[in-house]
């Protein structure tokens, strides 16, 4: 099956550092994909090459085969590749509404009355519909993730990279909004998600994804990447 | 309609009246100033619309305002292009500059952004002065007026038109998927990009839609004056639009041109004081960005719609009988 989206020999220098080495990935319809490693491992860097936010200095993207890397994020958003990001980005000054029409009228022929149905579904969705006339930057920290996820959601992506979904999260709100990632998952979305939160991110995919030093380092079943001796030396130490 | 538009509304409504009656009720030389008030009320929307809006801090408008003026006044007086259609290619020129500098600018936010332009603007007010043979420096280039009239009033009610006409386009295009993607950018680029907002786009739209608005003020107000030096576009008069708006209140196009409005009328009621007026926009400049970064005008509308609504009422209900 042709992955979905594939990263190959992804490199991403800044300056005398190499932040992503020569990284190889592959995501199919369907997976959901935890990505891990400690800090400073290249996690972010390598969504932010694989979504347009950043261009790679050396290697390829592609989306459904179609060659990608360089070009804007707003090509990927196109190409139907949503993300969230690790510190929330939203329109603070904006209404809940407004933040998801943003993506809803930016899609091409998209009209503002189905754009605003389909807002109300992923709000009422995220339990967040009665508060659309409300400035995002009135919202807590997790009602604030939840209305990145559904802004991410406006662009009915086939695939979405969250990057840290739980940080700063209680726990209440972790297992909600895990389980909106199940339900998603569920409707058939490809995810690729970074945390730190390993008990989550084990709970919740089926392929984990470990990064160290720029490299990816293990690459499998939840069971066997978590008792890989290089990933236990990597991540913990041991 | 809700009760806030009904006042906004009735608001409108009087102030149409007003700006009406105006030229019946003073002399030439409030007309004047009241001319000019319309003319800064144009510019000041158009920063508005930059910097308020779509988020980009731009020092240049009244450096489009001088080149919608000099290529208006320019082609009529040498190459005796009707005026209408001079006043087009200014603004079709500062269209074509603004998005150059949009473009030159992509990378730049914040202070870099405006000291950018800053600098582009006293580049273009420098070429002004020194190629005087064209310009005629800083003695002045003498122009066609658009009216040959001994009276103001045609030119306050074009200039009253050209503001109507302004805040109406400029009003659809904020109500407009346009309005909310420049939001967006102002927001958040990172967000609005990830939103599949094409920002390089829409960054360049907004520089080339303020750089016009600026253009055809300048336009027509160069034929007004008829009489063009470098100076319109200086960074003084940039920061008097800057100060107009901000004390109006930058992020709302109404706001701001009401800001332009009462600023340059109270420039001119304050004559007598000389310098010590500046002093006190100054000071006014900087307690509304201190306290009220939305505006004055806009933090006074607010406070007075909060008084009406928890006035009591004067006469309690009567009981049905």
């Amino acid at each position: 099956m042709e992955p979905l989206i594939e990263a190959r020999g992804l490199t991403k220098r800044f300056g005398g550092i190499v932040a992503v080495n020569g990284l190889d990935l592959a995501v199919h319809p369907g997976e959901l994909v935890g990505l891990i490693g400690p800090n400073g491992s290249g996690k972010t860097t390598t969504i932010n090459m694989m979504t347009g936010h950043l261009r790679p200095s050396a290697g390829e993207v592609y989306v459904r085969g179609t060659r990608a890397d360089g070009s804007p994020p707003s090509r990927f958003a196109a190409l139907k590749v949503g993300r969230t990001f690790q510190i929330t980005q939203l329109f603070s000054r904006m209404t809940l509404m407004e933040n998801m029409l943003v993506p809803g009228l930016a899609r091409p022929h998209s009209h503002r009355a189905e754009a605003t149905r389909q807002a109300r579904l992923h709000l009422d969705f995220l339990g967040l519909a009665k508060l659309e006339t409300l400035q995002a930057r009135h919202l807590s920290g997790g009602q604030q993730k939840l209305l990145e996820l559904g802004r991410a959601l406006m662009l009915d992506p086939d695939i979405l990279f969250l990057d840290e979904p739980f940080a700063g999260v209680n726990p209440f709100l972790r297992d909600e909004i895990i389980a909106l990632i199940q339900k998603l998952h569920a409707d058939g979305r490809t995810f690729v998600i970074v945390d730190h939160d390993i008990e989550a991110i084990q709970r919740l995919v089926n392929r984990l994804v470990v990064m160290a030093l720029g490299r990816k380092i293990a690459d499998g079943a939840v069971d066997d990447v978590s008792h890989d001796p290089e990933v236990l030396r990597a991540y913990a130490g041991v | 309609m809700t009760g806030k538009q009904l006042r906004q509304a009735a608001l409108l409504l009087v102030a149409a009246a007003v700006a009406l009656a105006f030229p019946g009720m003073v002399n030439n030389y409030w007309l004047s100033v009241g001319i000019t008030a319309l003319f800064y009320a144009i510019v000041a929307a158009s920063w508005a619309l930059l910097v308020g809006y779509a988020g980009q801090f731009s020092f240049g408008q009244m450096a489009f305002v001088s080149m919608g003026a000099y290529t208006s006044g320019a082609l009529a007086r040498y190459l005796d292009v009707p005026i209408p259609l001079g006043i087009l290619a200014g603004i079709a020129l500062c269209a074509l500059t603004g998005c150059g500098i949009g473009y030159i600018c992509l990378r730049m936010r914040g202070p870099y952004l405006a000291l950018f332009t800053v600098a582009f603007s006293e580049v273009f007010r420098i070429i002004l002065v020194s190629e005087a043979e064209v310009t005629g420096g800083n003695g002045g280039l003498e122009i066609p007026p658009l009216f040959h009239t001994l009276s103001d009033k045609p030119y306050y009610y074009l200039f009253l038109a050209l503001l109507a006409g302004t805040l109406i386009l400029m009003g659809l295009l904020v109500r407009s998927r346009w309005g909310l993607f420049f939001r967006a950018i102002r927001e958040n680029e990172d967000a609005a990009a990830a939103a599949g907002v094409k920002v390089v786009r829409f960054r360049l739209l907004a520089f080339m839609i303020a750089a016009s608005f600026a253009g055809l003020a300048g336009g027509f107000f160069g034929h007004y004056v008829a009489i063009l030096t470098p100076d319109i576009g200086s960074v003084d008069q940039m920061g008097l639009v800057v100060a107009m708006a901000v004390i109006g209140g930058a992020e709302s196009l109404l706001a701001a041109t009401a800001g332009a409005i009462l600023v340059e009328f109270l420039l001119e009621a304050l004559r007598a004081y000389s310098e010590w007026r500046l002093v006190l926009f100054a000071v006014v400049l900087l307690l509304t960005v201190r306290f009220a970064r939305n505006g004055l005008l806009a933090l006074a509308v607010q406070s007075a719609a909060r008084l009406v609504r928890r006035r009591p009422a004067a006469v309690p209900a009567r009981e049905p009988v």
